[in-house]
C-alpha cells in the first residue's frame, strides 16, 4: 500500500505540540518533529523519556492531552481508521493473540487490511523464508520465543506495505542475523520512495547506522533534533559519536561520570 | 524460610495475579486512564468481589439441598418410593457432586491466569529455597480457591445439620473435604492436560478438531453440573426403581461409588443404615471399604498437589518445531468474518471461551436424545425441545460479554489495526446467532421424528432468533461504551463476573421477554402466540440496532 492519492500532504508524519499525560504525569511536552518522505527518523531517549507514549499516541492507542498529529497530512483524531491503514506498527512489547498460530494471526490482520489472498501469501512467505520462520508458523504464539514474536510482529507491521512504518524498539530479542536483515529492509524500504519510519531505540549505534535524522527526547522534552552532523555542531564536538552527543544534550555526561566513580567507590 | 515468609511472599504474588487477572497488562492491555494509584486496590477486591459470587453459588446449593432435605421431612410423600434415609443420602451425594463440579469448573477458568500471569517464575532466581517456593506455590494456588473453599466447609454442614440435626451436619465434613481435595487435584491435573494438549496444540485442520474435541472432555465438570440439575427428577425416579428392586450388583455400585459413601455419613449419623440395606446386605462393608479407599486417594491427592503445583509454571514446552519451511497459504476474509474467525481459533485454546460455545450445544444434543429416547408424548416433547431453544437463547446472553473478553486479549495491538467497532460487533453477534442456530437445529434434528408440528418449532427458533441478535446487540454495545472507558480486562472468572453479570441482565430480559409472551399467549389459548413473540423480538433488534451502532459504541 502507498499513500492514498487523496491524501492532503506527502509528509509521513507531522507532530506539532504533543502533550501526552497520565494523571498529573507529564510524559511528553509539546513535542513538535517531522518525519520527511523517504526518511528513517529516529527517535532516542533514555528509559521514561516519553518515546513510548508519543509512539502510542501516534497509532492511536492514547489520546493526547494537547497538540496535532497527522499522517500524510490526515489527523489522527479525527481519522483513526484513515491513519491506521497507512501505518504498520512493532510495539515494544509483544501484546499478540497468543492462542493464535503467527499463519491465523497474520491472517487476521491481513482480513483487517483488506488483502488479497495471492499478495498476503507471497508476502508471509517471503519474510517467513528471510526470518527463518519454519513450522514455527505453526506453533501458537503462546510458545514462541520472544525473538520469535518479535519476526511476527515485524511481518505483521511490513504485510500491508505501509507508506508510514512506527517501531518501538523493533530489534529487541532478536538474533544477529534477523537483526541485519532488518536493518538492510529498512535502509532499503524507504529509500527513494515517499515512505517513512519512525524509528525509537536507545541504542545509539544502531540509530547512528539507519537513521537520516534524529529527535532526542529527555524527560518527555526534545533537546535536540537534526543530522548527526548538525548535533555535533551544536555540541560544539566535530568528532562525537552519538552516544556522546547523546549525553551531552541529555546533560548526563557528567551525571554518568558520576555514577561511574560512585560504583567504583563502593566496590572498593 | 519459615512458613510466615512463604506468606508474606505469597501475598505479593496474589496482588501481581490479581493485577494480572484484572488488568491483564502481561497480555498487553493498557493502563487505564485516571486513578492509577488505586489499580492494585481495586484488582483486589474485584477478585475478592469474584469469588465472593462463587462462594455464594456454593452456599445457595448447599441451602437448596438442604431446603429438599427438609422438604422430605415434612413430607414423605415426596418421591415416596426412595427411603428417606436414601433419599436424604441422594441429595447430599448431589451437594458433594456440585461441589466438585463447580469447584473444578471454577479451576478450570483461573489456573489458565495463574500460568499466563507469571508471577512465581518471578521469584525463582531470587535466593529463596525450595521448600519456600513450593509453600509459596502452595498458598497461591489455594487462594485461587480460599472464599468458595470456606463457603463448602461452613455453609453446607450448617445447611444439612438444620435439616438433619447437629451430628449430621459434623457427618459432612469429612466428604467435602475430600470433595475439595479431588476438586483442586482435578483442577491442576486438567490444568496441565490444557497448557500440553489444547494451548499448545498446532494450527491445521486436524489439530483444531482434536481440540474442541478435548475442550469437549474438558466442559465434563461444568456439563456434569448443568445434567445433574436438570436430570434431578429422573435420578430419584431411577433410585426409587433401584430400591423397589433389593440388592442388587447395581445397588452395591452405587455404594461404593465417590461421593455416595461419604454422602452417606449424614444420614447414618441420624437414622443409621437400615435405609440404605436396601441396595446392598453388605453395606456397611462396601461403605466403610470405599471410604477408606478415597480418603487414601484424598492424602495421595494432597501429596501429588503439593509437589505438583510448583511445576505448573514450567511445565516444558514441546520439542522445538522443525525449522524447515512450510507453505503458508494465508487466506484474509471480510473484517467481521475475520474478527468470528479469530474468536473461535482463541476459543478453540481457551477452555473458558470453549465453555460457553460448547455448552448451549451439548445441552442441545442433549435434550435432543432425551426427548428421542425416552417415552414423551408429541407435545412433550414439543414442549421440552421449545425449552430447550429458549435455553439456547438466554445462554446466548453470557456470550456478549465473554466474546466482548476476547477483544481485551492483545487489545492494545488490535487498536491499532484499522478495524471498525462495528466490524467487531457484526462478527461476535454473527457468532452468537450461529451457536444459537447450530443448537437449534440439533433439536430439530434430534426430535424432527417426534414433533408432529415442526413448523411450530422452526417458526419459535425464527421468531426468537431477532430476539437474541438484539441481545447480542445491547450487551456488546455497553460494553463498548462501559468496559473500553474503564480500561478493564474482562479476561476470566476471577475478573470481573459482576461485570459480566450486570451487563448480562438486559440481554436476559431482552431474550427472554419474547418467549414469556408466548408462553403467556399460549397458556390463555391465543393463537397469535408465535406472531407475538416475532413481533416484539423484531422491536427489540429495532432498538437495539441503532444503540449499538450509535455513537459512543461503534
Amino acid at each position: 500500500m502507498s499513500t492514498g492519492p487523496s491524501d492532503p500532504s506527502p509528509v509521513p508524519l507531522t507532530v506539532d505540540g504533543l502533550s501526552v499525560s497520565y494523571g498529573e504525569r507529564l510524559a511528553v511536552d509539546r513535542l513538535s518533529l517531522t518525519v520527511k518522505p523517504g526518511e528513517i527518523y529516529g527517535l532516542l531517549g533514555s528509559n521514561g523519556a516519553g518515546k513510548t507514549s508519543t509512539i502510542k499516541a501516534i497509532v492511536g492507542l492514547l489520546v493526547p492531552a494537547s497538540g496535532r498529529l497527522q499522517v500524510f497530512g490526515r489527523d489522527v483524531t479525527t481519522e483513526p481508521l484513515t491513519v491506521k491503514s497507512r501505518i504498520g506498527y512493532v510495539p515494544e512489547t509483544s501484546m499478540l493473540y497468543e492462542a493464535l498460530t503467527p499463519r491465523e494471526f497474520l491472517e487476521f490482520v491481513a482480513s483487517v487490511r483488506h488483502m488479497d489472498v495471492t499478495t498476503t501469501t507471497r508476502r508471509v512467505q517471503s519474510y517467513a523464508d528471510a526470518f527463518r520462520l519454519g513450522s514455527e508458523l505453526e506453533e501458537p504464539i503462546a510458545t514462541l520465543s520472544n525473538g520469535t514474536r518479535q519476526k511476527v510482529l515485524i511481518i505483521a507491521a511490513f504485510l500491508h506495505s505501509p507508506p508510514l512504518l512506527v517501531l518501538d524498539e523493533p530489534l529487541n530479542s532478536l538474533d544477529p542475523r534477523s537483526v541485519r536483515i532488518m536493518k538492510d529492509l529498512l535502509l532499503r524500504y524507504v529509500a527513494g520512495t515517499g515512505r517513512g519510519v519512525l524509528f525509537s531505540t536507545h541504542t545509539m549505534e544502531v540509530a547512528q547506522q539507519l537513521c537520516q535524522r534524529v529527535g532526542i527526547l529527555d524527560r518527555g522534552v526534545l533537546r535536540g533534533e537534526g543530522t548527526l552532523d548538525s548535533l555535533r555542531e551544536r555540541v560544539e564536538r566535530g568528532d562525537a559519536s552519538l552516544e556522546e552527543v547523546f549525553l551531552r544534550l541529555t546533560e548526563e555526561d557528567a551525571g554518568v561520570r558520576a555514577a561511574v566513580d560512585a560504583l567504583g567507590n563502593s566496590d572498593a | 524460610m519459615s512458613w510466615r515468609e512463604a506468606f508474606r511472599l505469597s501475598d505479593v504474588a496474589f496482588t501481581e495475579l490479581s493485577l494480572q487477572a484484572v488488568y491483564a497488562f502481561r497480555q498487553g492491555n493498557m493502563l487505564p486512564s485516571g486513578a492509577s494509584k488505586k489499580l492494585v486496590t481495586r484488582s483486589r477486591n474485584r477478585v475478592v468481589q469474584s469469588k465472593l459470587v462463587i462462594s455464594v453459588v456454593l452456599g445457595l446449593l448447599a441451602l437448596g439441598g438442604a431446603a429438599i432435605l427438609r422438604e422430605k421431612a415434612l413430607n414423605p410423600n415426596l418421591f415416596p418410593a426412595v427411603p428417606t434415609g436414601l433419599f436424604d443420602t441422594a441429595v447430599v451425594t448431589g451437594i458433594l457432586s456440585l461441589d466438585v463440579a463447580l469447584l473444578w469448573w471454577t479451576g478450570v477458568q483461573v489456573i489458565p491466569t495463574l500460568i499466563s500471569a507469571g508471577v512465581l517464575p518471578v521469584l525463582e532466581p531470587l535466593p529463596i529455597d525450595p521448600q519456600t517456593l513450593r509453600r509459596v506455590s502452595g498458598i497461591l494456588f489455594f487462594r485461587l480457591f480460599d472464599l468458595p473453599v470456606l463457603s463448602i466447609l461452613v455453609v453446607t454442614p450448617l445447611a444439612v445439620g438444620l435439616a438433619l440435626g447437629p451430628f449430621a451436619g459434623l457427618a459432612a465434613l469429612p466428604g467435602l473435604v475430600v470433595a475439595i481435595v479431588y476438586s483442586l487435584a482435578l483442577s491442576l491435573l486438567t490444568g496441565r492436560f490444557f497448557i500440553r494438549r489444547v494451548q499448545g496444540s498446532r494450527g491445521g485442520g486436524g489439530r483444531t478438531v482434536v481440540r474442541w474435541a478435548y475442550l469437549v472432555l474438558w466442559l465434563v465438570p461444568a456439563f456434569a453440573m448443568f445434567a445433574f440439575i436438570t436430570t434431578a427428577p429422573a435420578f430419584f425416579t431411577a433410585l426409587g426403581g433401584l430400591a423397589a428392586q433389593g440388592p442388587s450388583f447395581d445397588g452395591m455400585l452405587l455404594v461404593g461409588t465417590f461421593p455416595f459413601p461419604f454422602a452417606a455419613l449424614p444420614s447414618l449419623a441420624s437414622g443409621g443404615a437400615a435405609a440404605l440395606v436396601i441396595l446392598s446386605p453388605t453395606t456397611e462393608f462396601v461403605l466403610a471399604a470405599a471410604a477408606i479407599a478415597y480418603a487414601a486417594l484424598a492424602v495421595w491427592s494432597v501429596v501429588w498437589l503439593a509437589g505438583s503445583v510448583r511445576d505448573l509454571q514450567f511445565l516444558p514446552n514441546r520439542a522445538p518445531a522443525a525449522l524447515a519451511s512450510v507453505p503458508a497459504v494465508v487466506r484474509p476474509t471480510g473484517a467481521a468474518r475475520a474478527v468470528l474467525v479469530k474468536d473461535l481459533r482463541i476459543a478453540s485454546r481457551t477452555p473458558g471461551y470453549a465453555f460457553l460455545i460448547l455448552l448451549p450445544i451439548l445441552d442441545a444434543v442433549a435434550i435432543g436424545l432425551l426427548t428421542y429416547s425416552s417415552p414423551l408424548r408429541s407435545p412433550v416433547a414439543t414442549s421440552l425441545a421449545l425449552g430447550a431453544v429458549t435455553l439456547a437463547a438466554l445462554l446466548a446472553t453470557f456470550f456478549g460479554p465473554a466474546f466482548f473478553a476476547i477483544e481485551v486479549i492483545a487489545y492494545s495491538y488490535g487498536r491499532t489495526l484499522p478495524l471498525p467497532n462495528r466490524s467487531i460487533l457484526f462478527g461476535k453477534v454473527a457468532l452468537i446467532a450461529c451457536i444459537y442456530l447450530i443448537a437449534a437445529g440439533l433439536i430439530l434434528a434430534f426430535t424432527l421424528l417426534r414433533l408432529f408440528e415442526p413448523w411450530v418449532f422452526g417458526a419459535f427458533v425464527l421468531a426468537e432468533l431477532p430476539a437474541v441478535l438484539a441481545a447480542a446487540l445491547l450487551e456488546i454495545g455497553l460494553l463498548f461504551r462501559w468496559a473500553r472507558r474503564r480500561g478493564l480486562a474482562i479476561t476470566n472468572l476471577y475478573a470481573g463476573a459482576w461485570f459480566a453479570v450486570l451487563v448480562s441482565i438486559p440481554g436476559l430480559v431482552t431474550a427472554g421477554l419474547p418467549v414469556v409472551l408466548f408462553s403467556v399467549a399460549r397458556a390463555a389459548g391465543s393463537t397469535f402466540g408465535l406472531e407475538v413473540m416475532a413481533l416484539v423480538a423484531v422491536a427489540e433488534l429495532a432498538l437495539a440496532t441503532p444503540f449499538a451502532l450509535g455513537r459512543g459504541a461503534s
